[in-house]
């Protein structure tokens, strides 16, 4: 019995040491570049660009006026070099919120700054990590320094020394910081000074520098301080400060201020008067707010105006701007921008566009001509800002939240900031325009969901005030939100308010204030189904008071609330919800009983937003939850996993996160491959979280708020705040990659029947009109594709592909994508054109060519001596109404005609040859006018053409049978045997010439060469 | 198929001596695992037969670039020959799709390709003597490959009337030291201030010097057009007379 028990525990410290010896080989194993794997598979921009995106700063190059440059809140920078007309992003791979962008005025072909973090500083606005500068026109970027600057508001170089350059930096919104004030390098960039520094909540909000003497600045300094509940605008340390030394020393210049606290100030020079000087001021009186100019560089100030315009939300539109050429010419922005043309004393609203107005600038020659920046895209204007027209190509559109529904092809949902709630489909003929989009809310949007069943969708305005229940069908809509109910307090929503779906019952509504509010009657009747799942504290329930010098209680600051609800589909009594305090509560029972599990996070600070929670689809038990602390400076991405109802949670997060989340996506069919969405760009994991990677392709460092995955096409929508809709089409090869896969040479990856679809409306033709100027969203691939994974890139020796039918008989030779890890290669379901007959001019019908049958084919790579094959189902598709027997009917009156053609094509070749050789006039003259009747033989490719001959009758047939997703008419059949008839007497006829050409040495390919 | 042994052998070699790279020893030692520079330099004209698949048709092209600076791309419609880009010295011109006639190409235009048929058998030869700078750039990786990436810079160009500076990213494969990938901003059309990008593959040997047998051709990140080498020719023998902008 000892000897047993002692043999047991040998055995067991055996085992256990294999375990740990395998465990510790596992650690040693080199986890799987995932990056250098994901190939073709890479973002598709789909816009939409009608209500664009948030501008920051706008840049003119000072010698070229068609160059022209804008910093966005969250799209990154973009470059026009036709004066405004299009522009193009050029700063895709790094931090997308932009605070200022500069050009070095004395090499402003080439040396560009971007300062990254907006400055304009709502309650959604996104953070930067530093100052960036490229050498090569935008091509290439290196980040210089600041790391920790947050948001920087303006970079100024020095005219006439590219060496000496000023940066002003506002710094942490939610935090203090010592990384703020004025700095400044002597050396490009390279190191960096602290030349102005007030205190850690203190940063510099504007800098300008005298045209005439680059070592006079002026730098406003603002106190300013935003919470999840709160903001502050102003303090005893808010000033304007002058330097005459180039930034060694400093002085207010305060003579003429209004007493008592300041907030927010801009400053700007008229750059052709030095003197002048504009500021705007936010006071704490407010008939002292206003703009005050100053005559003597800034000695002493004199307040002008305080219009509405002007002292409108200084955190938001403190920006002036003085015509390049009239000192007396001055820009505000504002709600609507203001514009005054007597110095400053009066002022009339810019031209109609979209509101809030946060940066503006003159053409460098005509200052008629003037680009706005605001909530809503670029604007130009022609006329000195009277009329305003948009720039059509910025998609630049600020998601909060994306769903997707399930047809055919699916639409995409969101809500967007200060620009409405909208659907649009994920393709559409010709490619995603302006046009495709539908507005389904107003105000700032922010869920939209469709009914999982019904035309119906649910939008909602900010702070749901307003919900709306839209009916498509009925074009139909009404409010639906929750109301306050006898014996309840005052409903608490969140600015950007949760609602939810159920996958279980259709008609069911979820929607979240400080409690979770279910409705089985699609919004008509609603019921609490929880106590205050918040900490309701207090403390962060006073927005009343939010906003500092300028009250400012839009509701964006409402806090103590519910922000994410989750129901299972694998069971409607679980349901999850998390609030911005940093509460996760679980119910398990439809809500009888709810356990807050928060505490059962290790590591996660306490009151930390829940942003997203995430009901697992394999487990009822299992949950992800998403925290993100950045409204307390707090920049750490937590990202939680917990496979009990929260009894346990555990992190999943890796340092490879640079940047906080916001939103997790599990796939429906692997768990361990889950989706993140961070301030930065979208991380994929294959292993559960264990390592991360960063994805790229296309899929620029912006913020993504949301992501959705379409469970039919298994394609990821990344809902982003600031570059629109991000789709990867189809993730599901990231199923399957592993160790075993990346041994392979060459590994294809299993597709479902791909279905060859019948429509063939005017779209395509039709949306093109008008959007020469417009960004369009391009379509997904609609043909078959064939994935394959390569280990290692071919670059040495040939490598082909072709399409086979099972016989392995060549249907079509094919381009195969070489990179190393994922290609991806399409194929229309055709077969090759047919040849068609030399003549004078194209025939235009013979470009087209036939789709094959349906059935089994194979993809065949041929890479060195190594052949690899793959076997895939083509079907027709299922809505045609055609039966069997008209497929058939088609597929070969079709065949008929390619071979007529090809044939034909070999009558004229043996014909040509003929004539070239033949010496009896009387046959040449025969064949040349037969040939006159079988192709054209004069005339141009336009509307100089011939009259059709047989090679253009017989195209013009077959491809008007190809292009139909019909049979044949009985029309087209008779036309047919018409042409057919013609082909075999010209035949004949052409034989019997050929004989009379009586040649002894003449040698035809032969015709399977002749139409290779 | 020896030599192609030979030549992966000797590259696979140097992949791993190939830290500390200056421009000009990339450019040296592609040079040598392509053919030798020597070889590269007696090269006197390149003819390529391709072909391009579009539209389920297979499109026969044929280039032909002279160290004269003359050249040619006739492109095979239902056996109607289309000339475009043709460029005998002085006149660059093609023929109209729809007339079929040959017409002038703008003067801009011409005057850019003056400058771009220097860069035979291509942009590196002789560089220095162009007028051009080579730069070393960060390493990158291009189709999942770690890559030198090189920065060349030409000589200005006009574009729609104002001077533009001429910039060709190249990405060398650091196993084989061969470019794999180049890009470049699209100057003019729709799609002006994007990078264009070629990717170069299926390397193979032609009389001693290995040339990309695969080009595709596209936006940065976007899809590409594949042109495909049938068959590539050295040294051919042309008549000059075909690069001359007919009479009419």
């Amino acid at each position: 019995m000892r000897n047993a028990i002692t043999l047991a525990a040998c055995a067991a410290i055996i085992f256990n040491f294999q375990l740990f010896a395998q465990t510790k080989s596992n650690e040693k194993i080199k986890p799987i570049e995932l990056q250098k794997y994901f190939g073709d598979l890479k973002g598709r921009h789909i816009g939409p660009a009608l209500m664009s995106g948030r501008i920051i700063d706008m840049e003119a190059h000072p010698t070229n006026p068609r160059i022209i440059y804008a910093g966005t809140a969250g799209g990154g920078v973009w470059k026009s070099k036709d004066a405004g007309t299009t522009f193009f992003p050029i700063f895709d791979d790094y931090c997308q919120s932009i605070g200022a962008v500069e050009l070095d005025p004395n090499d402003p072909d080439k040396i560009i700054y971007v300062g990254t973090g907006e400055t304009w500083t709502r309650n959604s606005v996104s953070i930067g990590d530093g100052l960036y500068k490229s050498i090569d026109g935008g091509v290439n970027w290196k980040k210089i320094g600041l790391e920790n600057s947050e948001r920087i508001a303006n970079i100024i170089v020095n005219p006439k020394n590219s060496n000496e350059i000023y940066v002003s930096v506002l710094g942490a919104l939610w935090s203090d910081s010592p990384d703020r004030g004025v700095y400044k390098s002597m050396d490009a960039g390279q190191t960096w000074n602290k030349v102005l520094y007030v205190n850690p909540s203190t940063g510099c909000a504007d800098l300008a520098m005298d045209p005439k003497d680059p070592s006079i600045l002026y730098a406003s300094m603002w106190e300013f301080r935003r919470t999840a509940w709160s903001f502050n605008s102003g303090g005893e340390s808010s000033s304007l400060y002058k330097s005459i030394d180039a930034g060694k020393t400093w002085n207010k210049i305060h003579n003429g201020f209004p007493k008592g606290k300041l907030g927010r100030l801009a400053i700007a020079v008229a750059p052709s008067n030095p003197n002048i000087l504009y500021t705007v001021i936010e006071a704490e009186e407010q008939k002292k707010k206003g703009i005050y100019r100053s005559d003597d560089a800034g000695a002493n100030w004199k307040q002008l105006n305080n219009d509405f315009g002007i002292t409108v939300r200084p955190f938001y539109f403190s920006r002036i701007v003085v015509d390049p050429k009239n000192p007396d010419v001055v820009v505000k922005g504002g709600l609507t921008g203001s514009i005054s043309r007597d110095g400053g004393k009066t002022f009339k609203n810019l031209g109609n566009m979209h509101s809030d107005i946060h940066d503006v600038v003159f053409s460098i020659n005509n200052s008629d001509v003037m680009y706005v920046g605001t909530d809503g895209g670029v604007y130009r204007s022609w006329d000195g800002g009277n009329t305003m027209e948009i720039v059509e190509n910025l998609p630049l559109s600020q998601f909060y939240h994306i769903s997707v529904d399930d047809e055919t092809p699916y639409n995409i949902y969101g809500g967007l900031q200060d620009n409405g709630s909208w659907y649009g489909p994920s393709s559409s003929g010709g490619g995603i325009s302006a046009r495709d989009w539908n507005s389904v809310g107003m105000g700032d949007g922010f869920r939209v969901l469709k009914h999982p069943t019904k035309p119906i969708i649910y939008s909602e305005m900010q702070g749901a005030a307003s919900v709306w229940r839209y009916n498509k069908k009925t074009n139909q809509v009404k409010t639906i939100q929750p109301l306050p109910q006898k014996g309840n307090p005052k409903l608490r929503f969140n600015w950007n308010a949760p609602m939810a779906v159920s996958t279980i019952n259709p008609d069911r509504f979820y929607m979240g204030s400080q409690f979770l509010h279910k409705s089985d009657d699609m919004g008509d009747t609603w019921k609490i189904i929880s106590p205050d799942l918040t900490t309701n504290d207090p403390k962060k329930q006073d927005q009343e008071n939010s906003g500092g010098l300028s009250m400012d209680n839009s509701g964006a600051e409402n806090h103590t609330t519910i922000f994410t609800i989750a129901e299972s589909s694998l069971d409607e009594n679980v349901i999850w919800v998390g609030t911005d305090d940093g509460n996760v509560q679980v119910t398990t029972d439809g809500g009888q009983n709810w356990t807050n599990t928060i505490k059962n996070a290790p590591g996660l600070p306490l009151n930390t937003w829940c942003y997203h929670i995430e009901a697992s689809v394999h487990d009822k038990k299992t949950a992800y939850a998403v925290f993100d602390g950045h409204n307390s400076g707090d920049m750490k991405a937590y990202v939680y996993k917990t496979t009990d109802f929260g009894k346990t949670w555990k992190s999943i997060t890796t340092n490879a996160i640079e940047i906080f989340a916001r939103n997790i996506q599990e796939d429906y069919v692997n768990p361990d491959l889950l989706f993140l969405g961070t301030e930065f760009g979208l991380y994929v994991t294959i292993d559960g979280g264990k390592n991360w990677t960063k994805f790229t392709n296309k899929v620029p460092s912006t913020a993504i708020h949301f992501i959705d995955l379409q469970k039919t096409t298994n394609d990821l929508v990344l809902g982003t705040h600031g570059r629109g809709i991000i789709i990867i089409d189809d993730i599901s090869p990231l199923r399957s990659i592993n160790k075993q896969v990346l041994t392979k040479k060459l590994h294809f990856f299993e597709s479902k029947p791909f279905y060859m679809d019948d429509q063939n409306g005017f779209a395509g033709s039709g949306g093109s009109f008008g959007a020469e100027t417009q960004f369009v969203g391009s379509n997904p691939n609609s043909g078959v594709q064939i994935k394959y994974l390569l280990s290692k890139r071919h670059t040495f020796g040939k490598m082909s592909m072709e399409i086979q039918n099972m016989d392995g008989k060549k249907i079509i030779s094919l381009t195969p994508g070489k990179s190393k890890g994922l290609n991806i290669v399409e194929w229309y379901y055709t077969m090759k054109a047919p040849k068609v007959a030399k003549a004078k001019t194209f025939s235009f019908g013979g470009f087209a060519s036939p789709r094959v049958k349906a059935g089994k084919y194979k993809a065949v790579i041929t890479k060195g001596k190594d052949t690899f094959e793959h076997v895939f189902e083509v079907a027709y598709d299922p809505k045609s109404t055609l039966s069997k027997e008209d497929i058939e009917l088609k597929q070969q009156s079709v065949m008929k005609l390619y071979n007529l053609s090809e044939e034909l094509a070999y009558i004229i070749y043996k014909l040509d040859t003929v004539v070239d050789i033949c010496k009896k006039t009387k046959t040449k003259e025969a064949l040349t006018s037969l040939k006159k009747t079988l192709v054209v033989t004069t005339g141009d490719n336009y509307v100089g053409s011939a009259e059709p001959q047989l090679r253009e009758k017989v195209a013009e047939l077959y491809s008007k049978i190809v292009s139909s997703y019909d049979k044949p008419s009985a029309a087209e059949l008779d036309y047919l045997g018409v042409l057919s008839n013609r082909f075999d007497s010209s035949k004949v006829e052409f034989e019997k010439l050929l004989k009379k050409a009586k040649l002894k040495k003449v040698e035809f390919k032969s015709f399977e060469d002749f139409i290779k | 198929m020896k030599k192609t042994t030979l030549l992966l052998l000797f590259i696979s070699f140097l992949g791993n001596h190939a830290f500390s790279q200056t421009a000009d020893e990339i450019i040296s030692t592609y040079y040598e695992n392509t053919g030798g520079i020597e070889n590269w330099k007696k090269l006197e004209g390149i003819t390529m037969f391709a072909s391009v698949n579009q539209m389920g048709m297979e499109i026969p092209i044929e280039m032909i670039k002279l160290k004269n600076g003359n050249q040619l791309t006739k492109i095979t419609f239902q056996g109607k020959e289309i000339n475009q880009n043709v460029y005998d010295g002085k006149v660059l011109w093609g023929n109209n799709f729809m007339t079929q006639e040959a017409e002038k190409a703008d003067q801009e235009s011409t005057d850019n390709m003056k400058q771009e048929v220097l860069d035979f058998p291509d942009a590196f030869m002789n560089y220095k003597e162009n007028g051009y700078t080579l730069e070393k750039m960060p390493d990158e990786d291009f189709d999942g490959t770690s890559c030198f990436k090189l920065k060349l810079t030409k000589k200005p160009m006009m574009v729609d009337g104002k001077e533009e500076q001429n910039v060709v990213f190249y990405y060398f494969d650091k196993d084989s030291f061969v470019p794999i990938g180049q890009q470049t901003e699209v100057k003019s059309g729709q799609m002006k201030g994007q990078m264009g990008e070629v990717k170069l593959s299926d390397y193979q040997e032609v009389d001693g010097l290995y040339f990309p047998f695969s080009m595709t051709q596209g936006l940065k990140g976007g899809e590409g057009q594949a042109i495909v080498m049938t068959k590539i020719a050295l040294n051919p023998k042309v008549d000059g007379s075909i690069f001359t902008f007919p009479k009419k």
